[in-house]
Protein backbone atom coordinates (compact mmCIF):
# COMPACT_ATOMS: atom_id res chain seq x y z
CA UNK A 1 0.00 0.00 0.00
CA UNK A 2 2.74 2.13 0.40
CA UNK A 3 3.94 1.80 -2.38
CA UNK A 4 1.00 2.71 -4.59
CA UNK A 5 0.42 5.97 -2.45
CA UNK A 6 4.39 6.84 -2.65
CA UNK A 7 3.88 10.27 -4.00
CA UNK A 8 7.15 10.42 -5.27
CA UNK A 9 5.90 7.29 -7.91
CA UNK A 10 3.01 9.16 -9.35
CA UNK A 11 5.22 12.53 -9.61
CA UNK A 12 7.46 10.26 -12.46
CA UNK A 13 4.31 10.30 -14.57
CA UNK A 14 4.45 13.45 -15.07
CA UNK A 15 8.26 14.37 -14.72
CA UNK A 16 9.87 15.55 -18.28
CA UNK A 17 7.74 14.12 -21.21
CA UNK A 18 6.22 10.81 -20.04
CA UNK A 19 2.65 12.70 -19.58
CA UNK A 20 2.67 13.63 -23.34
CA UNK A 21 4.35 10.60 -24.24
CA UNK A 22 1.11 8.65 -23.12
CA UNK A 23 -1.31 10.48 -24.03
CA UNK A 24 0.28 11.12 -27.67
CA UNK A 25 0.10 6.88 -27.69
CA UNK A 26 -3.92 7.62 -26.58
CA UNK A 27 -4.50 9.87 -29.46
CA UNK A 28 -3.25 6.36 -31.75
CA UNK A 29 -5.93 4.11 -30.03
CA UNK A 30 -8.71 6.70 -30.33
CA UNK A 31 -8.21 7.31 -34.05
CA UNK A 32 -7.75 3.56 -34.50
CA UNK A 33 -11.04 3.17 -32.95
CA UNK A 34 -12.96 5.74 -34.88
CA UNK A 35 -11.90 4.25 -38.12
CA UNK A 36 -12.65 0.91 -37.29
CA UNK A 37 -15.59 2.33 -35.84
CA UNK A 38 -17.24 3.85 -39.11
CA UNK A 39 -15.58 0.44 -41.49
CA UNK A 40 -17.47 -2.01 -39.03
CA UNK A 41 -20.36 0.22 -39.01
CA UNK A 42 -20.94 0.09 -42.69
CA UNK A 43 -19.53 -3.55 -42.91
CA UNK A 44 -21.74 -4.41 -40.45
CA UNK A 45 -24.84 -3.44 -42.10
CA UNK A 46 -23.86 -4.87 -45.22
CA UNK A 47 -23.19 -8.16 -43.82
CA UNK A 48 -26.60 -8.02 -41.71
CA UNK A 49 -28.71 -7.18 -44.80
CA UNK A 50 -26.89 -10.44 -46.77
CA UNK A 51 -27.32 -12.55 -44.12
CA UNK A 52 -31.46 -11.57 -44.25
CA UNK A 53 -31.74 -11.76 -47.96
CA UNK A 54 -34.07 -14.04 -49.34
CA UNK A 55 -31.76 -16.08 -51.42
CA UNK A 56 -29.90 -19.09 -49.79
CA UNK A 57 -26.99 -18.57 -51.46
CA UNK A 58 -26.36 -15.81 -50.45
CA UNK A 59 -27.87 -15.45 -47.13
CA UNK A 60 -25.89 -19.05 -45.67
CA UNK A 61 -22.34 -17.86 -46.60
CA UNK A 62 -22.90 -14.54 -45.21
CA UNK A 63 -24.45 -16.53 -42.19
CA UNK A 64 -21.42 -18.72 -41.62
CA UNK A 65 -19.13 -15.80 -42.51
CA UNK A 66 -20.27 -14.05 -39.66
CA UNK A 67 -20.71 -16.93 -37.22
CA UNK A 68 -16.84 -17.91 -37.95
CA UNK A 69 -15.91 -14.15 -37.47
CA UNK A 70 -17.71 -13.39 -34.27
CA UNK A 71 -16.58 -16.40 -32.65
CA UNK A 72 -12.71 -15.97 -32.77
CA UNK A 73 -10.63 -13.89 -30.44
CA UNK A 74 -10.29 -10.73 -31.90
CA UNK A 75 -6.53 -11.21 -30.65
CA UNK A 76 -6.51 -14.51 -32.46
CA UNK A 77 -7.67 -13.00 -35.79
CA UNK A 78 -5.03 -9.45 -35.41
CA UNK A 79 -1.87 -11.70 -34.63
CA UNK A 80 -2.95 -14.16 -37.66
CA UNK A 81 -2.79 -11.44 -40.19
CA UNK A 82 0.19 -9.93 -38.69
CA UNK A 83 2.02 -13.15 -39.21
CA UNK A 84 -0.27 -14.38 -42.44
CA UNK A 85 -1.00 -11.52 -44.34
CA UNK A 86 1.49 -11.21 -47.54
CA UNK A 87 4.11 -8.27 -47.35
CA UNK A 88 2.85 -6.94 -50.58
CA UNK A 89 -0.57 -6.53 -48.69
CA UNK A 90 0.71 -4.28 -46.12
CA UNK A 91 3.11 -2.19 -48.54
CA UNK A 92 0.01 -1.58 -50.99
CA UNK A 93 -1.22 -0.40 -48.05
CA UNK A 94 1.46 2.56 -47.36
CA UNK A 95 0.93 3.07 -50.55
CA UNK A 96 -3.02 3.99 -51.12
CA UNK A 97 -2.82 5.51 -47.15
CA UNK A 98 -4.47 8.68 -47.92
CA UNK A 99 -2.51 11.89 -46.89
CA UNK A 100 -4.74 13.50 -44.40
CA UNK A 101 -4.27 10.36 -42.44
CA UNK A 102 -2.61 10.54 -38.80
CA UNK A 103 1.11 9.98 -38.99
CA UNK A 104 0.42 6.91 -36.77
CA UNK A 105 -2.14 5.17 -38.88
CA UNK A 106 0.24 4.95 -42.05
CA UNK A 107 2.63 2.17 -41.24
CA UNK A 108 1.86 -1.07 -43.17
CA UNK A 109 1.35 -2.40 -39.78
CA UNK A 110 -1.82 -1.09 -39.08
CA UNK A 111 -3.44 -2.58 -42.11
CA UNK A 112 -3.97 -6.03 -40.29
CA UNK A 113 -4.81 -4.05 -36.91
CA UNK A 114 -7.48 -2.32 -38.78
CA UNK A 115 -8.48 -5.50 -40.99
CA UNK A 116 -8.85 -7.92 -37.54
CA UNK A 117 -10.71 -4.91 -35.99
CA UNK A 118 -13.25 -4.44 -38.89
CA UNK A 119 -13.79 -8.28 -39.30
CA UNK A 120 -14.77 -8.84 -36.23
CA UNK A 121 -17.05 -6.12 -34.97
CA UNK A 122 -18.15 -6.06 -38.46
CA UNK A 123 -19.65 -9.77 -37.72
CA UNK A 124 -20.65 -8.75 -34.30
CA UNK A 125 -22.68 -5.59 -35.31
CA UNK A 126 -24.03 -7.73 -38.38
CA UNK A 127 -25.95 -9.96 -35.97
CA UNK A 128 -26.98 -7.00 -33.70
CA UNK A 129 -28.55 -5.41 -36.91
CA UNK A 130 -30.03 -8.76 -37.69
CA UNK A 131 -31.65 -8.89 -34.62
CA UNK A 132 -33.13 -5.62 -34.54
CA UNK A 133 -34.24 -6.01 -37.95
CA UNK A 134 -36.00 -9.38 -37.30
CA UNK A 135 -37.34 -7.93 -34.33
CA UNK A 136 -39.82 -6.10 -36.14
CA UNK A 137 -43.68 -7.27 -36.24
CA UNK A 138 -43.89 -8.53 -40.30
CA UNK A 139 -46.73 -6.17 -40.46
CA UNK A 140 -44.17 -3.55 -40.98
CA UNK A 141 -42.61 -5.26 -44.19
CA UNK A 142 -46.36 -6.71 -45.21
CA UNK A 143 -47.75 -2.83 -44.86
CA UNK A 144 -44.76 -0.97 -46.97
CA UNK A 145 -45.46 -4.41 -49.94
CA UNK A 146 -48.85 -3.63 -49.58
CA UNK A 147 -48.68 0.46 -50.49
CA UNK A 148 -46.56 -0.84 -53.56
CA UNK A 149 -43.14 0.21 -52.26
CA UNK A 150 -40.13 -2.04 -53.40
CA UNK A 151 -38.17 -4.49 -51.22
CA UNK A 152 -35.32 -1.45 -51.49
CA UNK A 153 -37.97 1.15 -50.08
CA UNK A 154 -39.35 -0.93 -47.87
CA UNK A 155 -35.84 -1.54 -46.34
CA UNK A 156 -34.70 2.25 -46.67
CA UNK A 157 -37.85 4.12 -45.56
CA UNK A 158 -39.44 1.17 -43.22
CA UNK A 159 -37.90 -1.41 -41.86
CA UNK A 160 -34.37 0.06 -40.86
CA UNK A 161 -34.99 3.25 -39.43
CA UNK A 162 -37.11 1.62 -36.66
CA UNK A 163 -34.61 -2.10 -36.70
CA UNK A 164 -31.44 0.35 -36.31
CA UNK A 165 -32.82 2.46 -33.94
CA UNK A 166 -33.90 -0.52 -31.32
CA UNK A 167 -30.30 -1.37 -31.84
CA UNK A 168 -28.79 1.74 -30.49
CA UNK A 169 -27.98 0.48 -26.88
CA UNK A 170 -26.01 -3.03 -28.15
CA UNK A 171 -24.36 -0.81 -30.80
CA UNK A 172 -23.18 1.61 -28.57
CA UNK A 173 -22.15 -1.40 -26.06
CA UNK A 174 -19.94 -3.31 -28.81
CA UNK A 175 -18.05 0.12 -29.93
CA UNK A 176 -17.32 0.75 -26.57
CA UNK A 177 -15.85 -3.13 -26.30
CA UNK A 178 -13.94 -2.17 -29.70
CA UNK A 179 -12.68 1.04 -28.01
CA UNK A 180 -10.86 -0.89 -24.94
CA UNK A 181 -9.76 -3.49 -27.76
CA UNK A 182 -7.63 -1.11 -29.61
CA UNK A 183 -5.08 -1.88 -27.13
CA UNK A 184 -4.86 -5.34 -28.39
CA UNK A 185 -2.97 -3.53 -31.74
CA UNK A 186 0.17 -3.11 -28.85
CA UNK A 187 1.06 -6.84 -29.42
CA UNK A 188 1.58 -6.56 -32.85
CA UNK A 189 4.09 -3.47 -32.49
CA UNK A 190 1.77 -0.50 -33.40
CA UNK A 191 2.93 2.45 -30.73
CA UNK A 192 -0.49 3.38 -28.70
CA UNK A 193 -0.85 3.64 -25.38
CA UNK A 194 -0.34 0.38 -23.78
CA UNK A 195 2.66 -0.38 -25.80
CA UNK A 196 4.01 3.38 -25.06
CA UNK A 197 3.38 2.68 -21.38
CA UNK A 198 5.31 -0.80 -21.61
CA UNK A 199 8.45 1.07 -23.29
CA UNK A 200 8.07 4.02 -20.29
CA UNK A 201 8.31 1.29 -17.89
CA UNK A 202 11.26 -0.73 -19.32
CA UNK A 203 13.42 2.11 -18.84
CA UNK A 204 14.75 3.22 -14.89
CA UNK A 205 14.88 6.19 -13.27
CA UNK A 206 18.24 8.31 -13.41
CA UNK A 207 20.29 6.65 -10.40
CA UNK A 208 18.71 3.39 -11.19
CA UNK A 209 15.19 3.68 -9.25
CA UNK A 210 12.81 1.33 -10.93
CA UNK A 211 10.04 2.70 -12.93
CA UNK A 212 6.62 2.87 -11.53
CA UNK A 213 4.56 0.43 -13.36
CA UNK A 214 1.46 0.17 -11.21
CA UNK A 215 1.15 3.57 -11.48
CA UNK A 216 1.59 4.10 -15.13
CA UNK A 217 -1.42 1.37 -16.14
CA UNK A 218 -3.60 2.46 -13.43
CA UNK A 219 -3.42 5.65 -15.13
CA UNK A 220 -3.64 4.41 -18.79
CA UNK A 221 -6.58 2.64 -16.92
CA UNK A 222 -8.41 5.67 -15.82
CA UNK A 223 -7.90 7.17 -19.36
CA UNK A 224 -10.00 4.55 -20.61
CA UNK A 225 -12.55 4.25 -18.12
CA UNK A 226 -13.09 8.19 -18.55
CA UNK A 227 -13.58 8.03 -22.16
CA UNK A 228 -16.05 5.10 -21.99
CA UNK A 229 -17.87 6.17 -19.26
CA UNK A 230 -18.52 9.53 -21.68
CA UNK A 231 -19.66 7.37 -24.10
CA UNK A 232 -21.83 5.64 -22.72
CA UNK A 233 -23.00 8.60 -20.70
CA UNK A 234 -23.12 10.71 -24.05
CA UNK A 235 -25.58 7.65 -26.34
CA UNK A 236 -27.64 6.79 -22.82
CA UNK A 237 -28.69 10.83 -23.38
CA UNK A 238 -29.43 10.87 -27.18
CA UNK A 239 -31.10 7.29 -26.09
CA UNK A 240 -33.72 8.41 -24.29
CA UNK A 241 -34.22 11.96 -26.08
CA UNK A 242 -35.24 9.55 -28.86
CA UNK A 243 -37.14 6.98 -27.04
CA UNK A 244 -39.02 10.08 -26.22
CA UNK A 245 -39.61 11.21 -29.93
CA UNK A 246 -40.37 7.91 -31.34
CA UNK A 247 -41.37 5.52 -28.60
CA UNK A 248 -38.92 2.56 -29.67
CA UNK A 249 -37.44 0.10 -27.32
CA UNK A 250 -34.35 -2.00 -26.97
CA UNK A 251 -34.26 -5.38 -28.13
CA UNK A 252 -31.52 -7.88 -26.65
CA UNK A 253 -28.86 -9.68 -28.74
CA UNK A 254 -27.45 -13.12 -28.30
CA UNK A 255 -23.77 -13.63 -27.97
CA UNK A 256 -22.42 -10.31 -27.22
CA UNK A 257 -20.57 -9.54 -23.97
CA UNK A 258 -22.16 -6.32 -22.89
CA UNK A 259 -25.93 -7.01 -23.94
CA UNK A 260 -26.75 -6.46 -20.25
CA UNK A 261 -25.10 -2.78 -20.38
CA UNK A 262 -27.63 -2.16 -23.46
CA UNK A 263 -30.84 -2.91 -21.70
CA UNK A 264 -30.13 -2.69 -18.32
CA UNK A 265 -31.14 1.32 -18.43
CA UNK A 266 -34.40 0.59 -20.44
CA UNK A 267 -35.53 -1.37 -17.78
CA UNK B 1 -5.22 -29.97 -47.90
CA UNK B 2 -2.28 -33.02 -47.00
CA UNK B 3 -0.33 -30.11 -45.78
CA UNK B 4 -2.92 -29.13 -43.17
CA UNK B 5 -3.47 -32.63 -41.63
CA UNK B 6 0.15 -33.15 -41.98
CA UNK B 7 0.67 -30.16 -39.42
CA UNK B 8 -2.18 -31.60 -36.93
CA UNK B 9 -0.30 -35.00 -36.61
CA UNK B 10 3.48 -33.47 -36.07
CA UNK B 11 2.17 -31.33 -33.31
CA UNK B 12 -0.89 -32.22 -32.20
CA UNK B 13 0.95 -32.86 -28.34
CA UNK B 14 1.35 -29.01 -28.40
CA UNK B 15 -2.33 -28.08 -30.20
CA UNK B 16 -4.05 -30.40 -27.59
CA UNK B 17 -2.05 -29.10 -24.38
CA UNK B 18 -2.63 -25.43 -25.71
CA UNK B 19 -6.57 -26.32 -25.81
CA UNK B 20 -6.66 -28.19 -22.54
CA UNK B 21 -4.29 -24.79 -20.76
CA UNK B 22 -7.19 -22.37 -22.55
CA UNK B 23 -10.12 -24.38 -20.93
CA UNK B 24 -8.49 -24.66 -17.65
CA UNK B 25 -7.84 -20.93 -18.09
CA UNK B 26 -12.15 -20.51 -18.83
CA UNK B 27 -12.93 -22.69 -16.30
CA UNK B 28 -11.25 -21.16 -13.72
CA UNK B 29 -11.96 -17.68 -14.14
CA UNK B 30 -15.64 -18.54 -14.59
CA UNK B 31 -15.54 -19.67 -10.82
CA UNK B 32 -14.04 -16.65 -9.78
CA UNK B 33 -16.71 -14.76 -12.34
CA UNK B 34 -19.26 -16.02 -10.49
CA UNK B 35 -18.68 -15.58 -7.42
CA UNK B 36 -17.25 -12.15 -7.19
CA UNK B 37 -20.08 -11.19 -9.67
CA UNK B 38 -22.98 -12.66 -6.80
CA UNK B 39 -21.17 -10.28 -4.55
CA UNK B 40 -21.15 -7.73 -6.43
CA UNK B 41 -24.77 -8.06 -7.50
CA UNK B 42 -25.89 -8.34 -4.52
CA UNK B 43 -24.00 -5.01 -3.00
CA UNK B 44 -26.12 -3.43 -6.22
CA UNK B 45 -29.33 -4.57 -5.01
CA UNK B 46 -28.35 -3.80 -1.41
CA UNK B 47 -31.16 -1.80 0.76
CA UNK B 48 -28.24 0.67 1.27
CA UNK B 49 -27.74 3.48 -0.55
CA UNK B 50 -23.76 4.01 -0.22
CA UNK B 51 -22.98 -0.32 -0.38
CA UNK B 52 -25.36 0.14 -3.73
CA UNK B 53 -22.55 2.88 -5.16
CA UNK B 54 -19.98 0.52 -3.98
CA UNK B 55 -21.11 -2.03 -6.20
CA UNK B 56 -22.19 0.30 -9.21
CA UNK B 57 -18.34 1.70 -8.91
CA UNK B 58 -17.17 -1.74 -9.19
CA UNK B 59 -19.18 -2.48 -12.67
CA UNK B 60 -17.90 0.63 -14.01
CA UNK B 61 -14.91 0.05 -13.44
CA UNK B 62 -14.16 -2.75 -14.59
CA UNK B 63 -16.33 -3.13 -17.16
CA UNK B 64 -14.42 0.07 -19.02
CA UNK B 65 -11.12 -0.84 -18.12
CA UNK B 66 -9.57 -2.69 -21.19
CA UNK B 67 -8.48 -6.81 -19.75
CA UNK B 68 -5.20 -5.87 -21.17
CA UNK B 69 -3.96 -2.63 -19.28
CA UNK B 70 -5.56 -5.12 -16.41
CA UNK B 71 -3.37 -7.87 -16.69
CA UNK B 72 -0.68 -5.40 -16.78
CA UNK B 73 -1.85 -4.10 -13.42
CA UNK B 74 -1.84 -7.27 -11.93
CA UNK B 75 1.36 -9.01 -13.19
CA UNK B 76 4.02 -6.53 -13.82
CA UNK B 77 2.64 -3.62 -11.83
CA UNK B 78 2.17 -5.69 -8.69
CA UNK B 79 4.85 -7.65 -9.01
CA UNK B 80 7.08 -4.08 -9.42
CA UNK B 81 5.08 -3.16 -6.42
CA UNK B 82 6.89 -6.01 -4.28
CA UNK B 83 4.09 -8.44 -4.80
CA UNK B 84 4.77 -12.27 -6.27
CA UNK B 85 2.46 -12.86 -8.12
CA UNK B 86 1.86 -15.94 -10.03
CA UNK B 87 0.89 -15.94 -13.76
CA UNK B 88 -2.17 -18.27 -13.55
CA UNK B 89 -2.95 -16.10 -10.18
CA UNK B 90 -2.95 -12.95 -12.30
CA UNK B 91 -4.84 -13.80 -15.88
CA UNK B 92 -7.41 -16.02 -14.14
CA UNK B 93 -7.81 -13.37 -11.34
CA UNK B 94 -7.96 -10.21 -14.18
CA UNK B 95 -10.21 -12.36 -16.71
CA UNK B 96 -12.49 -13.17 -13.08
CA UNK B 97 -12.57 -9.92 -12.28
CA UNK B 98 -13.11 -8.45 -15.36
CA UNK B 99 -16.17 -10.69 -16.40
CA UNK B 100 -17.76 -10.37 -13.00
CA UNK B 101 -18.66 -7.01 -13.81
CA UNK B 102 -20.78 -7.83 -16.54
CA UNK B 103 -22.36 -10.98 -13.96
CA UNK B 104 -23.14 -8.72 -11.45
CA UNK B 105 -24.76 -6.18 -14.08
CA UNK B 106 -26.48 -9.91 -15.61
CA UNK B 107 -27.82 -11.23 -12.64
CA UNK B 108 -29.12 -7.66 -11.36
CA UNK B 109 -30.94 -7.14 -14.35
CA UNK B 110 -32.60 -11.03 -13.23
CA UNK B 111 -32.97 -9.94 -10.22
CA UNK B 112 -35.47 -7.10 -11.34
CA UNK B 113 -37.09 -9.83 -13.71
CA UNK B 114 -38.24 -11.16 -10.09
CA UNK B 115 -41.40 -9.82 -9.82
CA UNK B 116 -41.79 -7.26 -6.84
CA UNK B 117 -44.80 -9.00 -5.38
CA UNK B 118 -42.44 -12.45 -4.37
CA UNK B 119 -40.13 -10.18 -2.52
CA UNK B 120 -42.94 -8.16 -0.82
CA UNK B 121 -44.96 -12.11 -0.11
CA UNK B 122 -41.44 -13.29 1.13
CA UNK B 123 -40.71 -10.45 3.50
CA UNK B 124 -44.00 -10.29 4.70
CA UNK B 125 -44.04 -14.14 5.57
CA UNK B 126 -41.18 -13.18 7.65
CA UNK B 127 -38.39 -14.25 5.72
CA UNK B 128 -35.16 -11.80 6.61
CA UNK B 129 -33.74 -9.81 4.28
CA UNK B 130 -30.65 -12.37 3.64
CA UNK B 131 -33.37 -15.49 3.44
CA UNK B 132 -35.49 -13.89 0.76
CA UNK B 133 -32.26 -12.76 -1.36
CA UNK B 134 -30.61 -16.45 -1.23
CA UNK B 135 -34.07 -18.92 -1.12
CA UNK B 136 -36.86 -16.77 -3.63
CA UNK B 137 -35.02 -14.20 -5.92
CA UNK B 138 -31.48 -15.58 -6.60
CA UNK B 139 -32.94 -19.11 -7.59
CA UNK B 140 -35.18 -17.71 -9.91
CA UNK B 141 -32.80 -15.04 -11.10
CA UNK B 142 -30.35 -17.43 -11.78
CA UNK B 143 -32.56 -19.35 -14.45
CA UNK B 144 -33.18 -16.18 -16.42
CA UNK B 145 -29.77 -15.25 -16.95
CA UNK B 146 -28.82 -18.30 -18.18
CA UNK B 147 -28.36 -17.18 -21.85
CA UNK B 148 -26.28 -14.11 -20.65
CA UNK B 149 -24.26 -16.20 -18.64
CA UNK B 150 -23.78 -18.26 -22.03
CA UNK B 151 -22.99 -14.97 -23.87
CA UNK B 152 -20.37 -14.51 -20.97
CA UNK B 153 -18.45 -17.82 -21.15
CA UNK B 154 -18.05 -17.04 -25.14
CA UNK B 155 -16.58 -13.91 -24.30
CA UNK B 156 -14.55 -15.44 -21.96
CA UNK B 157 -12.71 -18.15 -23.64
CA UNK B 158 -12.05 -15.50 -26.74
CA UNK B 159 -10.88 -13.14 -24.10
CA UNK B 160 -8.86 -16.06 -22.23
CA UNK B 161 -6.52 -15.44 -25.45
CA UNK B 162 -5.13 -11.89 -24.48
CA UNK B 163 -3.97 -13.72 -21.32
CA UNK B 164 -1.57 -15.69 -23.50
CA UNK B 165 -0.33 -12.72 -25.65
CA UNK B 166 0.34 -10.55 -23.11
CA UNK B 167 3.51 -10.75 -20.83
CA UNK B 168 2.05 -13.38 -18.41
CA UNK B 169 3.82 -16.85 -19.90
CA UNK B 170 0.51 -18.87 -20.17
CA UNK B 171 0.78 -21.63 -23.03
CA UNK B 172 -2.77 -21.38 -24.29
CA UNK B 173 -3.90 -22.21 -27.76
CA UNK B 174 -2.95 -19.28 -29.09
CA UNK B 175 0.35 -18.89 -27.75
CA UNK B 176 0.86 -22.95 -29.16
CA UNK B 177 -0.12 -21.78 -32.78
CA UNK B 178 2.43 -18.68 -32.67
CA UNK B 179 5.24 -21.46 -31.17
CA UNK B 180 4.01 -24.11 -33.67
CA UNK B 181 4.27 -21.15 -36.32
CA UNK B 182 7.59 -19.54 -35.18
CA UNK B 183 9.29 -23.31 -35.35
CA UNK B 184 7.96 -24.66 -38.65
CA UNK B 185 6.39 -21.36 -40.38
CA UNK B 186 3.92 -22.71 -41.00
CA UNK B 187 1.36 -19.79 -40.46
CA UNK B 188 -2.20 -20.58 -42.03
CA UNK B 189 -1.53 -24.33 -41.43
CA UNK B 190 -1.07 -23.72 -37.23
CA UNK B 191 -3.42 -20.78 -37.50
CA UNK B 192 -6.10 -22.95 -38.82
CA UNK B 193 -6.16 -25.61 -36.26
CA UNK B 194 -6.31 -22.87 -33.54
CA UNK B 195 -9.02 -21.24 -35.02
CA UNK B 196 -10.78 -24.93 -35.42
CA UNK B 197 -10.14 -25.15 -31.14
CA UNK B 198 -11.39 -21.88 -30.33
CA UNK B 199 -14.59 -22.30 -32.56
CA UNK B 200 -15.16 -25.72 -30.90
CA UNK B 201 -14.83 -24.50 -27.56
CA UNK B 202 -17.34 -21.61 -28.64
CA UNK B 203 -19.60 -23.81 -30.61
CA UNK B 204 -19.70 -25.73 -27.40
CA UNK B 205 -20.69 -23.30 -25.18
CA UNK B 206 -23.46 -21.74 -27.52
CA UNK B 207 -25.05 -25.49 -27.96
CA UNK B 208 -24.80 -26.06 -24.13
CA UNK B 209 -25.92 -23.04 -22.75
CA UNK B 210 -28.81 -23.17 -25.29
CA UNK B 211 -29.53 -26.75 -23.91
CA UNK B 212 -29.52 -25.44 -20.33
CA UNK B 213 -31.99 -22.57 -21.51
CA UNK B 214 -34.54 -24.53 -22.60
CA UNK B 215 -34.03 -27.25 -19.60
CA UNK B 216 -34.54 -24.99 -16.83
CA UNK B 217 -36.74 -22.02 -18.43
CA UNK B 218 -39.86 -21.04 -16.66
CA UNK B 219 -43.44 -20.32 -18.12
CA UNK B 220 -44.82 -17.57 -16.64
Amino acid sequence: MGYLFDASNWEWLTSGNNLRFLLEGFAVNLQIAALAMVLSLIGGLALALLRLSRLRAVSVPAGIWVDVWRNLPLIFIMLYLFLGLPESWSEAYEDVVPGFFPEALKSGRVLAALLALVLYNSAVLAEIMRAGIQSLERGQREAALALGMTYRQSMRLVILPQGLRRMVPATVSQLITLNKDTTLVSIIAIEELVRRGRILTSFNFFGGVQAPVLQVFIFIGLLFIIVNLLLSRLSRRLEIRERRRTGTTPRRVRGLEDQIAAEGEAA
Amino acid sequence: MNELWEVLERHLPEFSSGFSVTVRLVAISFVIAMVVGTLVAALRVAPIKWVQRVGGVYVETFRNIPLLVLLFISFAGLRRAGIPVNAWVAGTASLGLYTAAYVAEALRSGVFAVSKGQIEASLSLGLTYRQTLAKIVLPQAFRTVIPHLGSLVIAMIKNSAIIGVSLLAIPDLLKEARIVDSRTFETHEAFFWAAVGYLLLTGMATFGFRYLERRFAIRR
